[in-house]
């Protein structure tokens, strides 16, 4: 499917087997890797690529915010941000190993899927920092790394091979533009479990039936993540809803764009709604399809699991979850960390909300995973803090997490919170099931339909209006 | 309807065992993770003066190689003892080592694997 879009069928057949050799076996790096002793031997001929990899928001977490309506221009992301999941990864939630009182390993940082070798990224490029980049995660097939203790008492990822050179270079010379495998190495279970966090990114798209996803399934068109994400100097498209940063600023990726156009159904009653209802809203009825989700985690609430031997934070998970619906206009605002927390009418802290309503002519109706959460907030300035989850899930005492992450965090030693209820709208995008499960009429136009017709700023129902409009005008 | 279903189910469930049964009969019963421990890891230990080896530490071509070329050289001569100080190969049994070399190729360290956190 990579070939869709390759004009020459001479060529098409050329890339063919290099990718079909290449998911399997070494490749024509054969002849150029000779020995891999780390990014270096990568760097002898792709300086320029890494140079291009390290401004990405992949190696910086942070980015570009165009598409958020509260960013004031600056640069944001991942690291500068707090999230209702793991809340923020800096400070020593970075790197470094917990362990338990039996020893077993219990988290690792949130590093685990930084596309570096342990490194927090730095604002401008040196050779320590290009060599920091892990090209394998992304382009070799088979590689896989693992926390170690350098002899200087600092931690980093390393191939878990590093002892085997033999392996390490056949690992090494089978390098292949990422597959879908290598990009769920990090996307399929961010969030601290398989399918936690974004809902319709599950391992599953490794190798999914047509049933599961009609674009990745082998049976269907067997589309890799790149075909869709891949952008110029390594900066992928599409940002989705609930992300601070935009990787390829102007450059946005959607359903209709050069894919699908806006009236892609023989059916005029469906392509009448493509102006105002996304294509997600009728074509994902429903998400963690094969994984549950989370869908409510409570930083305040922590319990001992004798399973996992160790301290957990309260979280409910739900599978074939049907998505809520909201107006979205291509930009969000997101509760920046150090500003007054917004909230909604409920009390909750509004860390991502969609922007736009139903008088905005540039908003649809999107589906959407509705996140819920339990974080701090600090009494006077009101701001949303983070929690020092890695080494509560060893200590088990949230009062002592909260504190130390307002001391690596905001650098206060005094502090005085409270928790409160936040909620996340993430857009969902990906497994979509064939044509025929897409939601039909009356899924929405029925009174125990799936739209909350007054939340949307309709009067009601739509159809229905007009047909007892269009009754009583045949009735005069 | 129900008699109908029942047989579906019937049918279901004689097509799952048939398909857990029919390609690996002995070594699918033998839990390889189990016998690696067993009959393996007491010589491969950390810090072992034989070489550590668990799965990870070697590529699946590399195992591969191992059981088909190496294996029997190099072990016929090593006395377990653990196991009534007997030649490692008269240990094990052919179906036991297919079941560890299962595990190990499975979970070799090319294999492929999600990354997770807390
Ligand atoms: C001796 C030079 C050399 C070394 C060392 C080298 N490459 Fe390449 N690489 C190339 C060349 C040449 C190409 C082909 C460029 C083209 O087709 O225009 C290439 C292409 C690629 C591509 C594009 C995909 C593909 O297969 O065409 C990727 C990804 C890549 N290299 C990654 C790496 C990584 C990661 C390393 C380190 C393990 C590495 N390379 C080491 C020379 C090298
Ligand atoms: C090493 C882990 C890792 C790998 C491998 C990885 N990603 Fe990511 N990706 C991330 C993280 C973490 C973020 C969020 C960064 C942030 O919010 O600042 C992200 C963000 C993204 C975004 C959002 C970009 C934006 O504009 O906000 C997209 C799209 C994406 N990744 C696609 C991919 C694709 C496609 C692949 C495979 C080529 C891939 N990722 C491989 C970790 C990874
Ligand atoms: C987060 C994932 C990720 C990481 C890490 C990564 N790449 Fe890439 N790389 C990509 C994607 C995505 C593409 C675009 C593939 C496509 O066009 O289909 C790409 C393309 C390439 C290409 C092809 C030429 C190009 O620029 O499109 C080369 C060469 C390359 N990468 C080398 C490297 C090297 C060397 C490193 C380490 C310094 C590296 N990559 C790290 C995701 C990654
Ligand atoms: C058929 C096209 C397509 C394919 C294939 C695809 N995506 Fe996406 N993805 C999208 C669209 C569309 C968006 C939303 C873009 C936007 O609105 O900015 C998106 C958004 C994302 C985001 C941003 C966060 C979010 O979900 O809202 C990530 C991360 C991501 N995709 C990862 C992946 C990964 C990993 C794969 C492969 C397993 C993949 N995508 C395959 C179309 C695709
Ligand atoms: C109001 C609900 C709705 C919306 C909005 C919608 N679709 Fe559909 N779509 C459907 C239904 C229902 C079908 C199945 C139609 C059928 O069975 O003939 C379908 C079928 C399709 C098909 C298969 C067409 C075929 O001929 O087999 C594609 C492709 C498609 N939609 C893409 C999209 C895209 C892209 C968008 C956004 C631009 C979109 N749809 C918006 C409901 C919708
Ligand atoms: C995902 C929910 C959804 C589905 C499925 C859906 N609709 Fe709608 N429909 C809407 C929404 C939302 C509007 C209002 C759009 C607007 O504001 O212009 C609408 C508007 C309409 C209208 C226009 C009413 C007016 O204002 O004049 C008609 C007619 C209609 N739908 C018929 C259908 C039919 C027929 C189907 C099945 C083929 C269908 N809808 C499927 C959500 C849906
Ligand atoms: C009683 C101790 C003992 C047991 C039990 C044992 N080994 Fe060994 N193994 C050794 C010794 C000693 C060597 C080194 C032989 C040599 O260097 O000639 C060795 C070598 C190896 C090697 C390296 C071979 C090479 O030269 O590349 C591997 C791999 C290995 N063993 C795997 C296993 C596996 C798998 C098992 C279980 C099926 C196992 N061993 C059981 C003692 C043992």
């Amino acid at each position: 499917m990579r070939l869709m879009y390759v004009a020459t069928p001479v060529l098409a057949a050329l890339l063919a087997t290099a990718v079909a050799s290449g998911a399997s076996q070494e490749n024509r790096h054969k002849r150029w890797v000779k020995e891999y002793t780390g990014t270096e031997t990568c760097l002898k001929c792709h300086e320029e690529e890494a140079e291009a990899f390290f401004h990405s928001q992949h190696y910086q977490w942070r980015g570009e915010t165009p598409a958020m309506v509260n960013s004031d221009g600056q640069k944001l992301g991942k690291l500068t941000m707090i999230n209702d999941f793991c809340t923020n990864p800096g400070g020593a939630q970075w790197i470094g190993k917990v362990t338990n009182d039996d020893g077993k390993v219990l988290a690792k940082g949130c590093s685990t899927c930084h596309a570096g070798l342990g490194l927090l990224p730095a604002e401008t490029p040196s050779r320590v920092q290009l060599e920091n980049i892990d090209c394998l995660i992304c382009h070799a097939n088979g590689y896989r790394r693992d926390l170690y203790a350098t002899e200087d008492g600092e931690w980093e990822w390393r191939p878990i091979l590093w002892k085997n050179q033999e392996g390490m270079n056949s690992v090494a010379r089978r390098i292949t533009v990422p597959t879908r495998t290598m990009c769920l190495r990090c996307h399929s279970a961010s969030g601290g479990g398989p399918n936690y966090k974004r809902g319709d990114i599950e391992y599953t798209l490794k190798e999914p039936d047509r049933s599961f996803d009609v674009h990745m399934a082998a049976n269907g068109k067997d589309m890799w993540c790149v075909d869709c994400h891949a952008g110029d100097a390594h900066r992928v498209k599409g940002r989705g809803v609930d992300l601070a940063a935009t990787d390829s600023p102007g450059h946005d990726l959607s359903c209709s764009g050069s894919c699908h156009g806006e009236t892609p159904h023989d059916v005029p009653a469906l392509d009448n709604h493509t102006e105002r209802v996304y294509c997600t809203t009728c074509h994902i009825p429903v998400f963690a399809k094969d994984e549950p989700t989370d869908m409510r985690r409570d930083w305040s609430t922590i319990t001992w699991s004798e399973e996992k031997g160790k301290y957990t934070y309260d979280v409910t998970l739900e599978q074939n979850v049907e998505p809520v619906y909201a107006w979205y206009n291509g930009s969000s605002y997101n509760q920046i960390p150090g500003q007054p927390v917004r909230r909604n009418t409920d009390g909750a802290v509004t860390m991502v909300t969609p922007d736009g309503d139903r008088a905005d002519p540039a908003a649809r109706i999107y589906a959407f995973k509705l996140h819920r959460g339990v974080l701090p907030v600090l009494k006077g300035k009101d701001w949303i803090m983070p929690v020092a989850t890695e080494e509560l899930y060893h200590h088990g005492d949230p009062d002592r997490a909260v504190r130390d992450a307002a001391k690596s965090f905001y650098g206060l030693d005094q502090v005085d919170y409270e928790w409160t209820d936040t909620v996340r709208y993430m857009g969902l995008f990906h497994e979509i099931p064939p044509a025929e499960d897409a939601l039909q009429c009356l899924d929405c136009h029925s009174p125990d339909g799936r739209m909350d017709w007054q939340a949307l700023g309709y009067d009601g129902d739509p159809l229905a209006t007009r047909r007892t409009a269009a009754s009583k005008d045949s009735g005069r | 309807m129900k008699t109908s279903t029942t047989i579906a189910l019937a049918c279901l469930a004689s097509f799952v065992i048939l398909c857990l049964a029919v390609p690996a009969p002995s070594s699918a019963a033998l839990d390889g993770q189990e016998l690696y421990k067993e009959y393996c890891k007491g010589c491969h230990a950390s810090g072992s003066p034989n070489g550590e080896y668990t799965p990870l530490d070697l590529i699946q071509d590399q195992w591969t190689r191992f059981f088909d070329r190496k294996y029997e050289r190099t072990h016929k001569d090593v006395l377990d003892a653990s196991h009534g100080n007997r030649p490692v190969i008269e240990v094990i049994g052919p179906e036991e080592l297919q079941a560890i070399r299962d595990f190990a190729v499975e979970h070799a360290s090319d294999s492929e694997n999600p990354m997770t956190c807390g």
